[in-house]
């Protein structure tokens, strides 16, 4: 589009004012085409030297600087970073130690309160065996004898009761054989 | 000021006439402008790559992004092979953009808007990119005119359409620059008279367009600059990596 309005604007100059290109486009006066060559070439020649000797090298080693520096910041941030990683992780076992320690002893302080629990106990326990079995012979002892006792008191009671009855004496033998062979047949009765 | 539009693209000579083996190589205002244009962008580049700071300041950072652009304008275009001819197409972007910019000032004059000089420029890059294809493939750079999976009747004329077309490259690339500046500092002038001449009643409108313009023909101004530079990229890419 917009070529094609200069190429029209061209045209319609040139049209109008072929032979005075000063008035028409001036572009298409020869008068100062070789000065502008001239011109052109040594200009662009010593911008070219230039910047190609001077600038763009030292815009290359600024970049080239920038970017080492920060390859290097990186390389140091994950040098950094894998150490304290290194770091983590000793810290980790050594927690990881402390808790299996602590287990340990927490379990050998165990078994050994556990012992001494058992021991203990197992102590406790023949005693208070001792004293049941104490207690039961005492029973039993205490058992015999009241029997042996109301054995006697029956055979007393009997021999009194049958003396006052009948005004006899019996023969305390019989009496006592009926007496035990009473208590026998009942003494499942009280023990 | 005259009123004829064309009138801002005289060349006129500055200074002595100079005159070699009886040929005018007198000091012109073309002149000036390029000397002004390439002082510009020396002292830029000057200042933008003085200080080696890790943190860029303003103009450091802009003459690195001028760097890093054209540099990956070139990998993008024309590969690695290009990179020995990274400081001539950086050189070029370079003085055509800061050409083009500097013609946006007023009372300035735009270098790049003679078909001499953009001819010129267009002409080096032409040659030199011819004789860095057969350098690089000998006559096997003739095949550039021969493109592949072309059924055999057609060939001939795609080859006459190929040959064509690799001629016209020097004229297209350097009409393109020439005619675009041309054109809008034509229409700037144009709009900026009727400014002048339709008073400060009517004149408001094509000053509103001046304007517009103006914002436009900075576009433009880069954009030119970018597209020169890329062509070359592209004409140094068939010549360096022939793909057929």
């Amino acid at each position: 589009m917009k070529s094609f309005i200069s190429l029209a604007i061209a045209v319609a100059a040139i049209d109008k004012e072929l032979y005075a290109a000063e008035a028409g486009m001036p572009q298409l006066d020869p008068t100062y085409w070789a000065s502008q060559a001239f011109w052109l070439v040594l200009v662009f020649l010593i911008l070219y030297i230039s910047i190609s000797k001077f600038y763009l090298p030292k815009i290359k080693e600024n970049l080239d600087n920038r970017e080492n520096k920060i390859k290097e910041d990186i390389d140091n941030a994950s040098k950094f970073k894998k150490q304290s990683e290194v770091r983590q992780k000793e810290y980790e076992l050594i927690l990881k130690n402390a808790k299996k320690e602590v287990s340990k002893i927490l379990f050998e302080s165990k078994n050994i309160l556990d012992k001494e629990i058992k021991t203990k106990k197992e102590a406790m326990e023949k005693e208070i065996e001792k004293e049941i079995l104490k207690a039961q012979k005492e029973i039993s002892e205490l058992k015999k004898n009241s029997i042996s006792s109301v054995q006697n008191i029956s055979e007393n009671i009997v021999s009194n009761i049958i003396e006052n009855i009948s005004g006899d004496k019996l023969n305390e033998s019989s009496i006592k054989a009926t007496v035990e062979d009473i208590s026998k047949k009942n003494i499942s009765k009280f023990l | 000021m005259a009123s004829n539009p064309m009138q801002q693209f005289t060349v006129f000579r500055i200074g002595p006439e100079i005159k070699i083996a009886g040929v005018d190589l007198s000091f012109t205002n073309a002149s000036l402008f390029m000397v002004i244009s390439a002082s510009i962008i020396l002292f830029f580049l000057f200042f933008g790559s003085k200080e080696k700071k890790i943190i860029p300041d303003k103009i450091q950072l802009m003459a690195e992004m001028f760097y890093s652009f054209v540099a990956k304008m070139i990998s993008d275009t024309a590969g690695t092979k290009a990179k020995p001819f990274f400081p001539f197409i950086f050189s070029l972007f370079m003085f055509v953009l800061f050409c083009n910019m500097v013609g946006m000032l007023p009372y300035s004059f735009t270098v790049t808007s003679h078909i001499i000089v953009t001819l010129i420029m267009a002409l080096f890059i032409f040659v030199a990119v011819t004789i860095i294809g057969f350098v690089k493939h000998g006559f096997k750079y003739l095949s550039i005119f021969v493109p592949s999976g072309v059924p055999a009747v057609l060939l001939p004329l795609i080859t006459i359409i190929e040959i064509i077309s690799y001629l016209s490259r020097p004229v297209s690339l350097s009409v393109r620059l020439f005619a675009n500046m041309m054109a809008g500092h034509t229409m700037l002038k144009v709009f900026g008279s009727f400014v002048v001449s339709l008073g400060i009643l009517g004149g408001w409108l094509p000053l509103s367009f001046s304007v517009a313009l103006t914002g436009l023909e900075i576009l433009v101004a880069f954009l030119q600059a970018y597209v020169f530079a890329i062509l070359t990229c592209i004409y140094l890419n068939d010549a360096l990596n022939l793909h057929h």
